[in-house]
């Protein structure tokens, strides 16, 4: 068998080292047109077949020598072309420590996520949220709640009035009053969160405007015993796992036993502290068992039901739980202070 | 109400208990302490008499004395006008501890001063209870004080312990001392001793009293003749100063002493200015009257008034007048104890703005059935301290019923409702010990009657109310109620602001809150989803705070104000609150853009326009699945509170569900906004949105055949709305899926007035691949629509 190779080593070794001394790939694109191509130096050196005796030993031969010049050309078109990648991306970077794009989320003011807070609490205790009028009637903020006209207890917070008849609520216990109305003497589980208006003057604890969540259950065999438990619950979930609650006797109009409740203080855990004045305790909210004679004006015979109800402060929580100073914040609305609340999952 | 212990242990054993234990106590079983005061806390005091006192040498108002203290003789420089040789005096040793501070041995103006002569403020009494001499200068005690007795404060009676109680509306009869002592003989399991009255009548008057009015049933006076007026003994100016009330002769302190002990209010009045032998309560009388604070005011009709011969002689209750007052030279007396309606007092009160010991007392209720028990005393007190020399007997009116008021019930009952386990035994003898008379019944059912000066007690419920606050909340036993199990949830309303309230905040809006109620100016402002009438306060604090508002944008754009002064920039912020008009209660969404909106940090500012708040609004009309063919656009033509060529009111189905856009520059100036202080505002009834019909999620197939996308570029005048050609041209067909805009240009190359809008539609049918007739039909429709009914210029 004739050894045809000589004919194409010096072509073959010639653009090899061209290739590999190529820099960019517009040069190997160069070698390729000038080579490669069916016009090319190479190429046409298959012409001379029609002169070779052994044709297929020739064929060989040039498939031989153009497979090394070709994984060669590979080999390099693959390292230029990652060069030039590598090059494009260098030329890409960026200051990895420049600020993200706004994608902002906003933040509550701290009285919603109160509010909300509250809320969910006593809905995944099967409650239902219950609403009523700002501007409401005598009857229902007052008389249905066991406060008659020129009552003693009319005294007890000063009222907004717009006439004889209407004036701005000043508990949300008015809500109750309405939804027992309705309820036509079924039992009654709800909470009533609402905006109350008292002729205060505004000060770091006082605000003319301020919220309250009202509960409210009515059923046959409601006790005293009921409304600790309750509340206990509440307290867990609000302010701690191990927190504990304690009456002190009061007196509501629409209550009967009427309590003052207070919570372990959650930042002592009682041991005493400025959060709870050295007591230990922090009063949170009243409540007590519904009054008689609230029960039989809104239909329901005081012998078969009784019930408890509770009001609590919604800034009031806002206040101990954020440790926020002044009650006139929540109205001033400084972007500043809601942006302190941008925490939106809470331990 | 103030309990001074001293005073309150003459009724009551409370030997050994602390202040601070019957305040705990008291304050748990539903009479909080609001505070325990010492009256003085001075030490290092002893009685001295000033032996000698010459002018100090180098001062023209000092002295300097020789203190006789018993064991030694001081020398003190004293600044007081009334020092003087012989003078008893309280004085502070060197090394003694007043309110004031320490009082140290020095030298005054070269003059050795081992003390100080006191005044009682500075001992710590209450300056109020003083007379201007005794403030000036030092006080002056009695000839017989005993020099070297150094238990002064027991000596002035200022070792005493008061009780600030804050006493609730159903404790009234707390603002007795005996029923105070009552309570705390039955907290503690304490002996009471209550001294028993007797009448003391020698003579049968011609006097007469009544009433002609069933506002007041009971009625009842004493003559009391004789009487001497001068100043109280030293007793009961203590006891009153550290009830708080201060001393001013024996006569009107024996009323108050006498309404302090029993809680009953008492009218005295100089029997011989009277016009007639009587007093008759009326409620029929009109006109002026002038009352003991020389203050006039006008009675009407309903209010009740005690008369002697038609005239007025006092304001029920409230306060006597001047025509028939005690003076110096007064010798005989009536004493008036009486009951009225709390409810006319009350009213009469408020109105009149004249609020006194008696009147808060009688608008909470007294005790009916004490009254020969008040007179009794105040008789005895009159013979003991005014030298009284003839006392008529008890004349009383009385129509009032005074059946003892019997509450049925049960121990079952009473362990029912609190959720406890009290026994029997400790039920009875817990009312027992409030001194509720008992009964059994039977087993299980009991009766009591209600003490007479408990009328807070009205039926069995207040019977557990007693039972568990005397014997401690901690009994009632912990427990969830037992019912059937409901489903909890937010209402309806709720659960939706909840989802424009989380879109808003992934937004990046502040939710803000403020005031419902706001001025008279502001009140004026972008009222154009509620024109009806709002409510105005009635009786407001402030101005400022005097009316109720309609909108909620007005009080936003005063928060944005009050952020742009604390140079706060570049916000969005939003509320959702209810809105309550005479007409409507409605929840409402406010929201601003406010300054700039930024790419990140403060990289590529670019201002807000119209159109940010249209995107918010569109998107939570998407959220509730409103059809955009219910949704109208209009431009503003009234009030000019907004931009009137970039602000626009919104309705559903033809109802005003939205108004935004942007300021208006007389508004920005009047919320004293820059130029560059941007503002794009927003408000809509939210209310309207959630009661609306929407339609629900719900799967409609998508087409497997390709879509057909055509551009239209055309020419058209400016004030054609996009609005009406997207509309029209979506009539045109069925096959229609989707129309955009993608380009708008105004300016250079196109005529004025006009504008080069561009659109794309996109056709498409559920079951075939479209054909090249079907869609040029659709094609030569739009360009109809365009060129013949907008009068467009189509472009190439």
């Amino acid at each position: 068998m004739e050894n045809y190779s000589p004919i194409f080593k010096d072509l073959e070794e010639k653009i090899v080292s061209l290739i590999l001394e190529a820099k960019t790939l517009e040069d190997l694109t160069e070698i390729k047109n000038k080579y490669l191509s069916k016009k090319g130096e190479f190429s046409q050196l298959m012409n001379k077949i029609r002169e070779a005796s052994d044709k297929k030993a020739f064929g060989e031969a040039f498939n031989n020598s153009r497979k090394v010049i070709e994984d060669n050309y590979n080999v390099k078109f693959t390292k230029l072309n990652e060069d030039k990648i590598n090059e494009k991306l260098k030329e890409e970077e960026i200051d990895i420590t420049l600020p993200g794009n706004n994608y902002h989320r906003g933040a509550e003011n701290p009285f919603y996520k109160v509010k909300k807070e509250i809320e969910d609490i006593f809905v995944s205790m099967g409650y239902t949220v219950e609403t009523g009028p700002e501007v409401d009637l005598d009857k229902y903020v007052f008389e249905l709640l066991n406060i008659p006209k020129d009552h003693p207890a009319r005294d007890m917070q000063d009222t907004l009035y717009i006439d004889n008849n209407s004036l701005l609520r000043s508990h949300t216990s008015s809500i109750q009053a309405h939804v027992m109305e309705k309820a036509n003497g079924k039992p009654i589980k709800i909470i009533c969160p609402g905006k109350t208006y008292r002729r205060d003057d505004d000060d770091m604890t006082h605000s003319h405007q301020f919220a309250q969540v009202e509960g409210l259950v009515i059923d046959k065999n409601i006790n005293l015993g009921n409304l600790k438990g309750t509340l206990e619950l509440f307290a867990k979930k609000m302010f701690s796992k191990d927190a504990k609650v304690r009456f002190r006797s009061s007196y509501f109009p629409f209550t009967e036993p009427s309590v003052e409740v207070d919570v372990s203080c959650f930042a002592c855990h009682g041991k005493g502290c400025p959060t709870c004045k050295g007591t230990g305790w922090i009063e949170i909210l009243g409540a007590g068992m519904v009054h008689p004679n609230v029960l039989k004006m809104s239909g329901y015979d005081p012998a078969i039901y009784s019930g408890f109800a509770f009001g609590v402060g919604i800034e009031r929580v806002a206040m101990l739980r954020y440790g926020i100073d002044d009650i006139r914040r929540f109205y001033q609305s400084d972007i500043r202070f809601i942006e302190e609340f941008n925490k939106k999952v809470e331990d | 109400m103030l309990v001074s212990l001293k005073e309150i242990s003459k009724y009551v054993d409370i030997s050994s208990l602390s202040a601070e234990e019957i305040a705990q106590r008291l304050t748990f079983s539903g009479i909080e302490v609001e505070e325990i005061k010492h009256l003085s806390t001075a030490t290092g005091l002893v009685i001295g008499e000033v032996l000698s006192c010459v002018a100090h040498p180098d001062s023209d108002h000092l002295h300097c004395c020789k203190v006789n203290v018993g064991e030694e003789i001081l020398d003190i420089v004293c600044g007081a006008p009334n020092c003087r040789e012989g003078l008893k005096v309280i004085v502070a040793r060197a090394g003694a501890k007043l309110p004031g501070g320490e009082i140290k041995r020095g030298s005054i103006r070269g003059q050795e001063s081992n003390g100080m002569l006191c005044a009682l403020n500075e001992l710590g009494v209450d300056p109020k209870y003083l007379k201007e001499e005794q403030i000036k200068g030092i006080e002056e005690l009695p000839i017989d004080a005993e020099v070297g007795n150094t238990n002064v404060l027991e000596y002035l009676g200022l070792d005493d312990t008061i009780l600030d109680l804050n006493l609730l509306a159903n404790r009234s009869d707390c603002y007795s001392l005996y029923n105070v002592a009552k309570e705390i003989g039955a907290l503690f399991n304490r002996k009471v001793s209550i001294p028993k009255e007797n009448e003391l009548g020698t003579f049968e008057g011609k006097f007469k009293v009544g009433s002609l009015t069933v506002k007041c049933k009971q009625f009842s006076g004493k003559v009391i003749k004789g009487i001497k007026i001068k100043d109280s003994p030293k007793y009961l100016k203590e006891v009153l100063r550290s009830q708080g009330i201060r001393s001013i002769d024996n006569i009107v302190d024996i009323g108050n002493y006498a309404m302090l002990l029993t809680g009953q209010p008492i009218h005295m009045y100089d029997y011989d200015k009277l016009m007639k032998n009587e007093l008759i309560v009326k409620d029929d009388y009109e006109g002026e009257v002038v009352a003991l604070d020389d203050k006039t005011y006008a009675i009407q009709k309903g209010d009740l008034v005690i008369t002697s011969d038609s005239k007025v002689v006092s304001i029920a209750g409230i306060m006597g007048l001047e025509n028939v007052e005690i003076d110096e030279s007064t010798k005989n007396i009536v004493v008036e104890v009486a009951n009225f309606d709390h409810a006319s007092i009350r009213r009469t009160s408020s109105r009149l703005g004249l609020v006194s010991d008696s009147s808060q007392r009688f608008v909470k209720g007294i005790n009916p059935n004490q009254y020969n028990d008040v007179l009794n005393l105040v008789a005895r007190l009159c013979v003991e301290l005014a030298d009284a020399k003839e006392i008529s007997k008890n004349i009383n009116y009385d129509e009032g019923t005074h059946e003892p008021k019997v509450i049925h019930s049960s121990y079952a009952y009473i362990n029912k409702r609190l959720g406890t386990e009290f026994s029997k035994k400790v039920i009875k003898s817990t009312l027992e010990s409030l001194h509720f008379a008992f009964k059994d019944l039977n087993d299980d059912e009991f009766e009591v009657i209600v003490p007479d000066y408990r009328i807070d007690i009205e039926g069995q419920a207040d019977l557990s109310e007693e039972v568990v606050r005397y014997n401690g909340f901690n009994n009632v036993i912990s427990s969830l109620p037992n019912m059937e199990t409901t489903v909890g949830g937010l209402k309806d309303e709720e659960r939706k602001e909840r989802a424009i309230e989380d879109y808003l905040l992934e937004q990046g809006f502040d939710e803000t809150l403020s005031y419902t109620l706001i001025n008279k100016k502001d009140n004026e402002l972008f009222n154009y989803i509620n024109i009806e009438e709002g409510y105005v306060v009635f009786n407001p604090l402030t101005e400022d705070r005097k009316y109720v508002r309609k909108n909620i944008l007005t009080s936003l754009l005063r928060c944005a104000q009050y952020n742009l002064n604390r140079k706060n920039e570049d916000f969005k912020i939003f509320e959702i609150s209810r809105v309550q008009t005479t007409k409507s209660y409605d929840q409402h969404l406010a929201f601003a853009f406010v300054g700039k909106k930024y790419e990140s940090s403060k990289l590529n500012a670019k201002e807000y326009n119209f159109f940010d708040a249209k995107g918010v609004f569109e998107t939570i009309l998407k959220m509730f699945n409103i059809q955009e063919s219910r949704i109208k656009y209009f431009r503003i033509d009234s009030g000019n509170e907004f931009h009137p060529g970039r602000s626009a009111k919104v309705t559903l189905d033809g109802k005003l569900l939205a108004v935004f856009g942007e300021l208006h520059p007389s508004i920005k100036k009047e919320f004293s906004l820059t130029k560059n202080d941007v503002l794009i505002c927003f408000e809509m009834n939210l209310s309207l949105l959630f009661k609306t019909r929407t339609a629900q999620n719900k799967f409609s197939d998508i087409s497997k055949f390709p879509s057909v996308s055509r551009d239209y570029a055309f020419i058209i005048d400016e004030k054609v709305s996009y609005q009406d050609i997207k509309h029209e041209i979506k009539k045109a067909s069925g096959l229609i899926k989707e129309i955009n805009i993608f380009d708008i240009y105004k300016g250079e190359h196109i005529e004025k007035g006009h504008l080069s809008m561009a659109i794309n539609v996109i056709l498409e049918s559920l079951d075939h691949t479209l054909k090249d007739e079907e869609i040029n039909v659709v094609d030569k429709k739009i360009r109809d629509i365009i060129t013949m009914k907008f009068r467009g210029e189509m472009r190439q």
